[in-house]
């Protein structure tokens, strides 16, 4: 069983493992050549040191500041806040999504003993701790490979208790968000002992690359292995594919459908709600977080990474460009999963019941594609009125509610452009639909390592991203963003006609 | 005709799906639409919906259609009442009253999520909102294969009122009872091609009756000797009559002192059964 689920989940295995260990493994040496003097750094360690937005997300800095500090900090915090998603999905894949797509019926049948699941997929997730704790190293891997163990036991016992996959991963979720929100405030109202309650505080107690305590890790492990038998006494008590919450599936509400944009704006509700509070959490606590880089740029200290996507423009300028080529990039995500839909939906047959009811050939795809672009829509324009409320707050400059408003809602020309993309593919080449990523990949490597890798100018402006105008500059340009709407636009319609003059297929 | 086709073809890349079929189905009839696995039911059925382009030929098909598929997809986290709402919006028309007392007479329970039901319930939502929709022609793919008896019996009422009301089905199935019991007329194809067509009543005039009967071996043998077939084991005689001698049969047997006579009427499952034996391709 064990071999079995490591078979069976070893691209996803080993593609999270991969990232983590090579994000952890690659930005170490970055850290060291940010800053070129150490009195640079001091200066900004000890701003960062007094800044609430920073130590709300990536916590307490500690002195007296090395480079392996600031990167325990910073990067210790994405590091740990993605061990603990990945955490809770790797835990419900390998129990719970067993159980509801019917895999582990079958085994079952063949005499599996009702323990050993739960058995194998503890021993999967201890040895992907140990991968990653080996693979990262030091305390520093320690506390990343810890955190993510004692998120993926704990989700495990929600697993027992959640009623669907989907449920128990929603509970994780909810667990990890807790876990920041617990951590956060620990950081930013100096209650430190709190941070020993929290999966994400780990780091907080541990101190990697200051103290290295390494006994700090043994409650966390104390705690995971009680999870663990609390998962296994549990699931030994409860009915098969069904957890001690009973589901909801009772429902009275109707549906007023006119048409089949009307249609597919219903089915999208639900995702494009959570899309629409993710995007506009993180892109204004992005923006929030730029006033120490935006200073620090006034003063012509930022190089590297940063320094290249800020640019030598308006500090505060170029730090808001730089949050809305991130929020493009995430939005464009939106945008290709999205419109990638419309495929999903006539694999399996959904297509089909619709266009049987009358519809026109092209009119599920249009349907798609209108829902995926006014989302996207949507969510920018939260994203932009959250984000010119917050910054003006955080960050010193002229105009920076409208430059944070327009670089956040001028990412939609961008959004419409992949939309097009997956559109035209999903339409008339529906195989090759996996294919929109690539200019969405290649534009996001252009986008942030273009400068880095001295990228030509000529194909830098063939990205995507990084065309929306300072608004605050007189005539601001916009000939790209029209090109970007209108390849969009001609994109879809190409994908139309592709669509109407195809068999649809199943399967 | 309400469905016409005229050479018909569909390929996929070298592989020949339909090959020149003729199908026609006359208004108001109730059409059966037989064949092995494989034989291009499914590819002809998506082509009359639209959902396949032909290669060639011709496709003369009304565009008000019910459609139910052998394998139902629906929306999961729709509710069954949901998914009536949304089809029938779709359609932009409507009759709800009809979806109500589908909806009871099928015992399902719109009320809960599609993620719950199994795959006969998701048959049931799939044949009330095609049996309720305003449409002339119904087109139904294996239709019942999730259903339990009870409802089989209440889909061939639905049929038959479907019928009764000037609407045309054209049922593909592989349950060759429920096609006896409600088609008039049936097609059957094999390897895409048209094998036999026409009213079910003329094709069980070419299906022979079974007859058996216990009587002595010296006798039996004269029987056999004036039908020109049949064989006897253990005083057991065997008879596979054409329709029309089976009164001559009988009479002999009687005239015979016959005992333990059986006469078993042309079972279409024999003559569809020929047709089914095909080499996989």
């Amino acid at each position: 069983m064990t071999r079995l689920l490591l078979r069976r989940y070893r691209l996803m295995l080993a593609s999270w493992l991969l990232l983590m260990i090579a994000m952890c493994a690659i930005t170490i040496s970055a850290y060291r050549t940010t800053y070129a003097t150490d009195e640079l750094r001091r200066a900004a360690v000890l701003k960062a040191q007094k800044n609430p937005a920073t130590n709300l997300v990536y916590g307490l800095l500690p002195d007296p500041g090395t480079p392996n500090q600031m990167y325990g900090w910073e990067i210790g915090a994405f590091a740990t806040i993605l061990a603990a998603v990945m955490g809770v999905l790797i835990a419900v894949a390998l129990t719970r999504a067993n159980e509801d797509d019917g895999t582990l019926e079958l085994l079952r049948s063949c005499g599996l003993a009702p323990k050993t699941p739960l058995r194998s997929a503890l021993t999967v997730l201890a040895g992907c701790a140990t991968v990653l704790f080996a693979g990262v190293g030091g305390a520093f891997g320690a506390t990343v490979a810890m955190t993510f163990l004692l998120v993926a036991a704990l989700t495990t016992l929600l697993a027992q208790i959640a009623p669907t996959a989907g449920q128990a991963r929603l509970l994780g979720f909810a667990l990890v968000g807790v876990s920041f929100a617990v951590r956060a405030f620990a950081d930013t109202r100096d209650v430190a002992w709190l941070n020993w309650l929290s999966p994400l505080g780990l780091r907080a107690v541990v101190q990697p690359f200051t103290t290295d305590r390494w006994w700090a890790l043994l409650p966390a492990l104390l705690f995971t292995v009680a999870a663990a038998i609390g998962a296994m006494l549990l699931s030994s008590r409860r009915e098969f594919g069904a957890g001690f919450i009973r589901r909801r599936d009772i429902h009275h509400g109707r549906l007023r459908v006119r048409s089949a944009t009307g249609f597919a704006f219903r089915l999208a509700r639900g995702s494009l709600l959570t899309w629409t509070i993710a995007v506009a959490a993180i892109g204004s606590l992005f923006a929030a977080m730029g006033s120490s880089t935006v200073e620090q740029q006034r003063e012509g200290e930022v190089g590297g990474f940063l320094g290249s996507q800020l640019g030598a423009g308006d500090p505060a300028a170029g730090f808001l460009s730089y949050c809305g080529t991130i929020v493009g990039i995430i939005i464009c995500v939106y945008a290709v999963l999205s419109a990638s839909d419309s495929r999903r939906a006539e694999r399996l047959g959904l297509t089909d019941l619709q266009l049987t009811t009358g519809l026109r050939r092209w009119s599920p795809l249009a349907a798609q594609a209108t829902v995926t672009a006014a989302g996207a829509a949507i969510i920018l324009t939260a994203t932009g009125v959250l984000t010119a409320l917050i910054a003006p707050a955080m960050l010193d400059g002229d105009d920076i509610a409208a430059r944070a408003f327009v670089y956040m809602i001028g990412q939609w020309p961008a959004a419409a452009a992949m939309t097009g993309c997956t559109v035209l593919l999903a339409g008339a080449l529906p195989r090759l639909t996996a294919l929109a990523w690539l200019p969405l990949i290649a534009s996001t490597t252009v986008a942030l390592l273009g400068d880095l890798l001295k990228v030509p100018q000529r194909i830098q402006d063939l990205s995507l991203f990084q065309h929306v105008p300072d608004v605050a500059t007189a005539n601001p340009p916009t000939v790209a963003l029209l090109v970007l709407t209108g390849l969009g636009v001609g994109l879809s319609l190409a994908g139309l006609a592709g669509v109407a003059r195809r068999d649809l297929l199943l399967g | 005709m309400i469905i016409e086709t005229t050479a018909l073809v569909k390929r996929f890349g070298t592989f020949t799906a339909v090959d020149g079929l003729d199908l026609s189905v006359e208004e108001g009839s109730v059409h059966g639409f037989l064949g092995p696995n494989g034989a291009g039911k499914s590819t002809t059925i998506r082509v009359l919906l639209g959902l396949y382009k032909p290669t060639s030929g011709q496709v003369r098909v009304t565009r008000r259609i019910s459609y139910v598929p052998g394998e139902v997809t629906l929306w999961p986290n729709l509710t069954g009442q949901q998914v009536l709402d949304a089809l029938a919006g779709l359609r932009g028309t409507r009759d709800e009253a009809a979806e109500r007392r589908l909806a009871d007479e099928f015992a399902l329970d719109t009320r809960r999520r599609v993620r719950t039901y199994s795959k006969g319930n998701r048959q049931k939502v799939a044949l009330i909102a095609a049996f309720a929709a305003r449409t002339d022609l119904l087109i139904l793919d294996e239709p019942t294969s999730g259903l339990d008896p009870l409802m089989e019996q209440l889909f061939q009422r639905c049929v038959r009122d479907a019928a009764a009301a000037g609407r045309t089905v054209l049922l593909s199935s592989h349950i060759l009872a429920e096609v006896e019991d409600v088609c008039d007329t049936v097609t059957i194809i094999k390897d895409g091609r048209l094998v036999e067509s026409g009213r079910l009543a003329d094709m069980r005039h070419l299906a022979a009756s079974a007859v058996t009967a216990r009587l002595p071996e010296d006798q039996a043998a004269v029987i056999v000797n004036r039908l020109g077939f049949g064989d006897c084991a253990n005083g057991l005689l065997h008879l596979s009559v054409p329709r029309d001698l089976v009164p001559r049969a009988l009479g002999l047997l009687a005239e015979a002192n016959a005992q333990d006579i059986t006469c078993t009427p042309a079972r279409l499952e024999d003559l569809f059964l020929r047709h089914y034996a095909v080499a996989a391709r």
